[in-house]
């Protein structure tokens, strides 16, 4: 897994999208393993509470019968907090307040969310570039493509 | 200084300057979409802007929301009481959390912000007006396009003539080390700011953070930065850090095609197990079965780390906070307190 590059991303798409306050990324299990967050923000906890409320979402996509699962985003008075696939094995974090545009939120995270699946798929630390799309990116696209 | 004017982005504001003057010209009503970075919304009414909102821009939800003036509790039961609304404009005077004056002054504050926010940043392009008319928090005597636009260029050429100035949505200052004497002495607004001021937030980030408008905090942070207050870092990266940490695995391992989806299973034996760590209320005690009081609880199996599971170190049980909401279920516990309630209820002359 090369560290910049995820780094890179992670910062990028807080750059991108203006409301994008924080960013995380996390094992399918909760284990934290990346976090551009905030002093106020305890990415272990955000880790762990976003891989529960993935797992709950699939499952009410899935007994509701809505197609493939995307996303799920949580509203507060001051801003949301989204939480998204990364194929089977991982998760990520957007915090955004409440000026966000959710639209292009989405719009920018799909195409990361394929480079990161991607990142940390990738045995070698030093390979720069994503490699060609593999199975976890397919996972990825299917995921923000297809459903209802 | 002449990198901001040049970056006005002269064409992208001929583009908003035009497609505005022909909706005035022909007296139009709807909403114009600016796409662009950050963009917005122009609703206009008879060819005039009534309202604009913008991601670069607090509205006058966030305005009041952010600054204390009312707490998002309350906000949410003004609009259960107005049922439907978004601006419940009515209610909020109702109960007086504002005055009807203040909240013109706050919609037409919110309007030339987020004007100013839309002119300040990339207009790429202007999509052809949408006839529904559902302006959000609408001013309401409507301001002509070319003096609000007026308005906005004028205030991004007052921050470019500063000795420093900042765009609202591109540098992220952090806190010059000042001496301890001198920022006791600051005004409330610059404490404000630079108590925000973290290296990862813009002028418009802490104007969201404030409920304050982004041209006040833009001139603010652009003034303090002058001043030697708040300073850019060097390398952006080095204020904010991104912290990535190392798999024992080196990467993630793909699940095969074909094996059980991965979430579920594992993300519930997670919370079970945290459950389980986290003290979870016994219904009753029963001395034939179930554990014994006092005793851990029993937790789920754990998936061992096969073929089918991601080799990855175990999180903190418990971490997630969720102990007391969803404690799972004891085996015959819920159905029989279930049948005993029903038999405390039923009377031979309740008539069931």
């Amino acid at each position: 897994m090369n560290h910049e590059a995820l780094a890179r991303e992670m910062r990028g798409l807080r750059e991108q999208v203006p409301g994008i306050t924080d960013t995380a990324v996390a094992a399918a299990d909760g284990m934290l393993i990346a976090a551009d967050t905030a002093d106020t923000i305890d990415p272990e906890s955000l880790a762990a509470i976003a891989a529960a409320g993935l797992g709950i979402a699939r499952r009410a996509t899935a007994v509701t019968g809505r197609g493939a699962f995307r996303q799920t985003v949580t509203y507060g008075s001051q801003g949301l907090a989204a939480f998204y696939a990364v194929g089977d094995t991982a998760l990520m974090i957007v915090l955004g307040d409440e000026g966000i545009d959710l639209e292009r939120l989405h719009e920018q995270t799909r195409p990361a969310l394929g480079r990161i699946g991607s990142i940390l798929t990738d045995p070698d630390p030093l390979a720069g570039t994503p490699t060609a799309p593999d199975a976890l990116v397919g996972a990825v696209t299917e995921t923000a493509t297809e459903g209802v | 200084m002449s990198g901001i004017r040049d970056s006005l982005g002269r064409v992208g504001y001929d583009l908003l300057s035009r497609a505005l003057s022909e909706c005035q010209g022909t007296r139009a009503t709807g909403k114009l979409r600016v796409s662009g970075k950050p963009g917005g919304v122009f609703h206009l009414r008879d060819g005039c802007v009534v309202a604009v909102e913008s991601p670069g821009a607090p509205g006058p939800e966030a305005r009041l929301l952010r600054s204390g003036r009312i707490s998002g509790e309350q906000w949410a039961e003004l609009l259960r009481e107005t049922g439907g609304t978004r601006w419940p404009e009515a209610g909020l005077i109702a109960h007086g959390y504002a005055g009807a004056a203040q909240l013109r002054v706050v919609c037409m504050m919110a309007m030339q912000d987020a004007a100013f926010a839309v002119v300040a940043g990339d207009v790429e392009a202007c999509d052809p007006l949408d006839a529904a008319f559902e302006p959000y928090a609408p001013v309401v005597l409507g301001e002509a396009p070319g003096r609000l636009l007026q308005d906005a260029a004028r205030k991004l050429a007052a921050v470019a003539a500063l000795p420093q100035p900042v765009r609202p949505d591109r540098e992220r200052p952090v806190p010059a080390p000042v001496p301890d004497e001198i920022r006791e002495q600051l005004p409330l607004p610059q404490k404000e700011l630079l108590a925000h001021a973290d290296g990862r937030r813009t002028a418009r980030d802490i104007a969201f953070a404030t409920g304050l408008g982004a041209y006040t905090v833009t001139v603010g942070m652009a003034r303090m930065l002058g001043e030697g207050l708040l300073e850019l870092p060097e390398e952006p990266e080095s204020a904010a850090p991104v912290t990535v940490r190392d798999l024992p695995t080196g990467a993630l391992r793909q699940r095969p095609s074909g094996a059980p989806p991965a979430i579920d299973p594992t993300v519930f034996s997670a919370l079970s197990s945290a459950v389980a760590a986290g003290q979870a209320p016994a219904p009753e005690p029963r001395p034939s079965s179930g554990p014994p009081p006092g005793a851990s609880a029993p937790s789920l199996p754990r998936r061992e780390p096969g073929a089918n599971a991601p080799s990855l170190p175990r999180r903190e049980p418990g971490a997630s906070g969720i102990t007391e909401t969803l404690a799972p279920e004891r085996t015959g516990a819920s159905w029989k307190g279930f049948f005993r309630l029903r038999h405390r209820i039923w009377t031979p002359d309740s008539g069931t």
